[in-house]
């Protein structure tokens, strides 16, 4: 019988402009298809993956636009059973804000919570000023799983929202997180064995917009 | 039909995206709408991506084209999607729509596009559309929808949302309808609309009068309740918890707590006047003073008044005051811990309540009488009230309020406030402040036990002065029951459980921004950095020093978080800008204190490798982790009676240690903290810790003279493959590749340096020539792990260079650690052990040149004002680096490799201090070079 989950994600990234709500859309939303003229992201969105065989929902939170509230990137850090961490590798101010921004991760959130560090816009080479060693780096000494992505050509995004969803996935597995404390952002049950059924079908449907949910 | 327009639509993607993103495709598009106008289970696919691509091309027109906005509003576009959505076209079409929706406002950038999706008020039709919310899906989609147009208010703008004639805000009352829904995501959604709601309204008065009398009360009145309720909930989890198993339910519930205060403090920031007069007042007379602080007060009194156990109540308090800054919210709550309060002494049972509930500002914990929902629908058709109301309404009161018209609620308002600030600002008369000081230094000549008995007397006099002062006729007495509380939680022997929360709480009333400091004077408990006291609150002070003195104890009780934070007040208290007041006799007190910590590190003192691992490991995460007393707060796990067991996952300052090595490294910890404390209070520098200095070290870079030095050529090859040529020097603590200086002959420049005390080293198995190095660099944080900083292969020319190296490097490992043994010897006065010679580690040379590291540790560098640490240094005289070079070198005669090599170093406990061979008592630390030969 297939397993549903709900993973609640954050991005958390204190700059505009990093692309991280195209990343979001890009993910989860096949339809919009990303084109030079046109800019376009979201806040909110979900997707049904599988991994391991097992269907999983993700839905995945943006903290756009409340980082004046405290309270707000407060709450949203310890509904998540991971986050994304987005700089733009193409201005060096948004990665100098990782350590603060990890600082208020690590201390508001489950301290299992999967943290990966996405360094976006790999597709402007020319204009980088963060390399991506300076990004392993980082990631290497404050536990992190790392990628460069592009939500301009797709690159990565995929890999980016599963990889972290099957480290949540495996800390689930190995029962690091209490699965039935729903404030850690997971939720299993059969009472969504319905709802599942309908995401299967619609997604079926859909295959030419290729849309979600 | 279906297909074929499918395909058309879907086609597009293919194409240049000029093609889709044009207006004539939107005019296509418009088409298909009006050919679609009912959904039909084979249109909705096709109408979903019409609707989709409509979106797509409006925001291609916001950042390109805006023709297509004309088009979109001649042609009323809007019509077509709120008709959609009223035809009940199911769940998939809804989900669709609301998504589409968000991406919508989400990317229109600008204001003129966005006027013309909010006028005609359509998007306020879609607000209140009866969306099936039990949908998880819809209701996710629905409340970030509102967010998203939440986060599009501004002064043009909210006036597509706030209809001023209608008084009509769909936005705001449809979200916070919301406020306690389940679903955390969904709670955290209305409290992001409510702010930016807020945010606007500071500059816009017709709004802020709607908000204010049409929703605040209802609106905060639910709030305070629904956090109340979360609270009782919290107490009864912390009451009825065994065997810590309700940690983890716990922990939520504190951090739903903490979410409010918060999203509270948050409201309070924005300081729009008019709410947080609302806001205080509910805050304070329904929650605050009501449940947690009249919680303080002797727990059988009260009666059937809700009621939360101490620990809690301290704790949510310590948590409030560490958050909220609201100067008038955080000022009347302390003046009621700290004074007492006037208005309790009528002690009001519910029934009182409801009778006199015209009075403003009653303080209890109740229900609102209504649910949001109503209060919201009510005030809606407020003419019609009069009529709805019913004679037996529990709380009449309420109900009144309510009604008021709204220049009347104002002014009640406004006076609530100011109702309770009444009281405070009574009691302070000018001469009072010296009067309790006075007192309360006699106070601290009385024995403990009566202590706090005869405080709560002279208070009680005190009050009767201030109330005689101005002119209050009651002559009730009326005591400081939380404040007595208070102290004497300080005092309990068998643990600290609630010790550690009065300690935050009071640290928590000094460092809060809010507050006025002359509130804290009174019982002399100064805010950091105040200037020109002369005096400090010296039961206090004792209390605090007992807690320390506690903490070193064997079998002390006391956690490392609660004499980290004893040792921050008392510094609190006694250090000024000035110099440190502290009296002679609590300082001789507070020197006891850390020379019972000496004696007890001293006990767990072993010559073992892992105690000096153990040693610098804690102070490195001492220094580089010092308490953050909010995020201690922010720990549910505090709220359970201390524990010993790490299987609880509780931190480890945070609970009582256990087994052997946690005890090592407590006893270790609490050595640190009162050293460091006892250093500060009497104005001398700490020149001893850490034991390694960042600054002393050779870095990469250095040029250092190597002119005598013994080095030793070697190729190095890192693990990816790449190969030099460096010279290996070992210095005292350190090894070092060096490659010559090109400007001066016999100096070179340091390309890699690394600390012998975390290298390994183990042979190549089929290369006598070859050794592994690997150096860890120790865990900067708990969630990486240790990294290696180097880790290569070192080829010799020979294997007689590679054995001189291996044990030049063993030695110098095993004598970097025992040096840094002796000198936490030292520390702990413990007496001077021999220093045992390593095995085949001589000194070969006569001239004292050779000796001398490349860099000194100079002695003075490490100043030595301090006269203990001056005796320490001069008894371990020989046991310091450089000076013990200079001092020693005649002594020792050994001859070069004249013994059998040591084993490996790999990390075995080879040649512990005080275990090893003590075969040349006296004889000095020989220094690390060696009579090898340089082969350069």
């Amino acid at each position: 019988c297939p397993l549903s989950m709900f993973f609640r994600k954050v991005f958390l990234n204190s700059f505009s402009g990093v692309g991280k709500s195209c990343l979001l859309l890009q993910f989860t939303d096949k339809r919009f298809q990303p084109v030079h003229d046109l800019t376009i992201g979201v806040e909110f969105g979900a997707r049904m993956i599988t991994i391991d065989g097992k269907q999983i929902k993700l839905q995945i939170w943006d903290t756009a636009g409340q980082e004046s509230f405290r309270s707000i990137t407060r709450s949203y850090y310890r509904g998540a059973a991971g986050a994304l961490l987005v700089y733009d590798i193409t201005r060096r101010d948004t990665f100098n804000h990782l350590t603060t921004w990890l600082e208020d991760a690590r201390q508001h959130s489950n301290s299992n919570m999967v943290i990966m560090l996405i360094g976006n816009k790999s597709d402007l080479e020319s204009r980088r000023e963060v390399k991506k060693e300076e990004g392993e780096a980082f990631a290497r000494e404050h536990g992190l799983i790392f990628m460069e992505t592009s939500a301009k050509t797709a690159s990565n995004v995929e890999e980016a929202f599963i990889n972290t969803a099957k480290e949540i996935y495996e800390k689930i597995q190995e029962g690091v997180f209490d699965i039935n404390n729903e404030a850690n952002g997971i939720k299993i049950g059969p009472q969504h064995a319905a709802t599942n059924a309908t995401h299967a079908g619609s997604q079926g449907g859909q295959q030419a917009g290729g849309g979600c949910c | 039909m279906f297909g074929r327009s499918r395909s058309w639509v879907g086609g597009g993607h293919g194409k240049s995206s000029r093609n889709i993103h044009s207006l004539d495709h939107l005019k296509y598009l418009y088409h298909v709408l009006t050919k679609n106008t009912t959904v039909t289970e084979q249109n909705r696919n096709l109408l979903v991506e019409t609707i989709r691509s409509i979106t797509e091309i409006l925001i291609w027109g916001d950042q390109n084209d805006s023709s297509v906005f004309d088009f979109f509003l001649e042609k009323n576009m809007f019509v077509f999607f709120l008709n959609i959505l009223r035809q009940k076209s199911g769940r998939y079409v809804c989900v669709q729509l609301l998504q589409t929706l968000n991406i919508l406002f989400e990317n229109i950038s600008h204001e003129t596009s966005l006027y013309y999706l909010l006028s005609n008020n359509y998007v306020n039709s879609i607000i209140v559309h009866k969306f099936d919310f039990s949908d998880e899906e819809i209701m996710a989609y629905y409340i970030s929808f509102l967010k998203t147009l939440s986060l599009k208010l501004n002064n043009h703008t909210v006036h597509f949302f706030y209809n001023e004639h209608t008084n009509d805000f769909a936005l705001y009352t449809e979200a916070i309808k919301f406020f306690n829904h389940p679903e955390s995501m969904v709670r955290i959604a209305v409290r992001t609309i409510t702010l930016n709601v807020y945010k606007v309204s500071v500059d816009n008065q017709a709004m802020l009068h709607y908000i204010r009398d049409k929703t605040a009360v209802p609106y905060f009145s639910n709030l305070v309740w629904f956090i109340g309720s979360h609270v009782i909930e919290l107490d009864n989890c912390v009451q009825t918890d065994e065997e810590h198993r309700n940690r983890g339910k716990l922990s939520d519930l504190v951090a739903e707590h903490l979410d409010h205060l918060h999203y509270l403090n948050d409201i309070l920031i924005i300081n729009c006047e008019f709410l947080n007069d609302v806001l205080t007042d509910h805050l304070l007379n329904r929650l605050f003073l009501p449940l947690y602080v009249y919680s303080l007060e002797n727990q059988d009194k009260g009666g059937e008044r809700p009621k939360i156990s101490l620990p809690v109540s301290l704790y949510l308090l310590s948590q409030v005051f560490l958050i909220i800054h609201h100067a008038p919210l955080v000022n009347s709550l302390a003046e009621v811990i700290l004074n007492g309060d006037p208005s309790e002494m009528h002690a009001k049972t519910e029934q009182d309540v409801q009778r006199s509930s015209a009075q403003p500002s009653i303080r209890c914990f109740i229900k609102p009488t209504e649910s949001l929902e109503r209060s919201l629908e009510m005030n809606k058709h407020k003419g019609k009230r009069r009529v709805q109301k019913r004679p037996n309404y529990k709380n009449v009161g309420e109900e009144e309020d309510e009604e008021k018209g709204a220049a009347e609620d104002g002014q009640e308002d406004a006076e609530k406030p100011k109702g309770t600030e009444g009281g405070s600002k009574g009691t302070k008369t000018s001469g009072e402040s010296e009067e309790i000081e006075m007192v309360i230094m006699e106070r601290s000549k009385l024995s403990e036990v009566t202590a706090s008995t005869s405080m709560q007397e002279q208070n009680t006099t005190d009050e009767e002065k201030s109330a005689a002062a101005t002119g209050c006729s009651e002559s009730v007495q009326w005591s400081r029951p939380f404040l007595d509380m208070v102290y004497h939680a300080l005092d309990s022997p068998e643990d600290d459980y609630h010790a550690l929360f009065v300690l935050c709480l009071l640290y928590a009333m000094s460092h809060n921004k809010g507050m006025d400091p002359e509130k804290l004077e009174r019982i002399q408990l100064p805010v950091p950095n105040a200037a020109e006291k002369t005096t400090y609150n010296h039961l206090l002070a004792e209390r605090l020093i007992r807690i320390m003195n506690n903490a070193a104890q064997p079998d002390g009780k006391i956690r490392l978080a609660t004499l980290e934070l004893s040792c921050l007040l008392l510094k609190q208290q006694v250090l000024t800008s000035s110099g440190c007041i502290i009296k002679d006799v609590h300082l001789a007190c507070l020197e006891g204190a850390r020379e019972e910590s000496v004696h007890l590190v001293r006990h767990f003192y072993k010559g073992e490798e892992i105690f000096l691992d153990m040693f610098e490991d804690e102070y490195r995460s001492m220094t580089m982790k010092p308490m953050n007393v909010e995020y201690l707060m922010m720990d549910a796990s505090i709220l359970l009676p201390p524990t010993g067991t790490p299987l609880t996952g509780i931190d480890f300052v945070k609970r009582l240690p256990c087994g052997d090595v946690e005890k090592t490294r407590r006893a270790i910890r609490v050595f640190f903290m009162l050293r460091a404390l006892s250093l500060q209070l009497r104005g001398e520098p700490e020149t001893q810790l850490p034991l390694t200095r960042e600054e002393d070290l050779i870095k990469t870079d250095d040029v250092l003279d190597l002119n005598n030095s013994d080095l030793i050529a070697c190729t190095v090859i890192t693990k990816d493959g790449s190969m030099v040529q460096r010279f290996l020097a070992v210095d005292i603590y350190q090894m070092s590749l060096v490659e010559p200086d090109v400007s001066r002959l016999g100096w070179g420049v340091v390309k890699f340096a690394g600390l012998l005390q975390d290298m390994q080293v183990t042979g190549v198995e089929d290369d006598s020539r070859a050794l592994n190095i690997t150096i860890h660099k120790p865990a900067s944080s708990p969630h990486s792990k240790p990294f290696p900083i180097l880790q290569a292969t070192f080829v010799f020319s020979d294997h007689i260079r590679c054995i001189i190296a291996k044990q030049r490097l063993a030695k110098g490992r095993i004598q970097a650690r025992r040096m840094k043994m002796q000198r936490i010897a030292a520390l702990l006065d413990l007496p001077i052990q021999p220093a045992t010679e390593v095995l085949g580690f001589g000194l070969g040379s006569t001239t004292p040149t050779q000796h001398l590291p490349f860099r000194f540790y100079d002695q003075c560098r490490r100043g030595s004002s301090d006269p203990t640490v001056q005796r320490s240094v001069f008894a371990s005289v020989d046991k310091v680096p450089g000076f013990a070079v200079a001092q020693c070198i005649n002594q020792h005669s050994s001859p070069p490799l004249s013994s059998p090599s040591p084993p490996s170093t790999s990390g075995s406990p080879s040649g512990s201090g005080t275990t090893s061979h003590c075969d040349s008592a006296g004889a000095s630390l020989s220094s690390t070079p060696s009579a090898a030969q340089s082969p350069s």
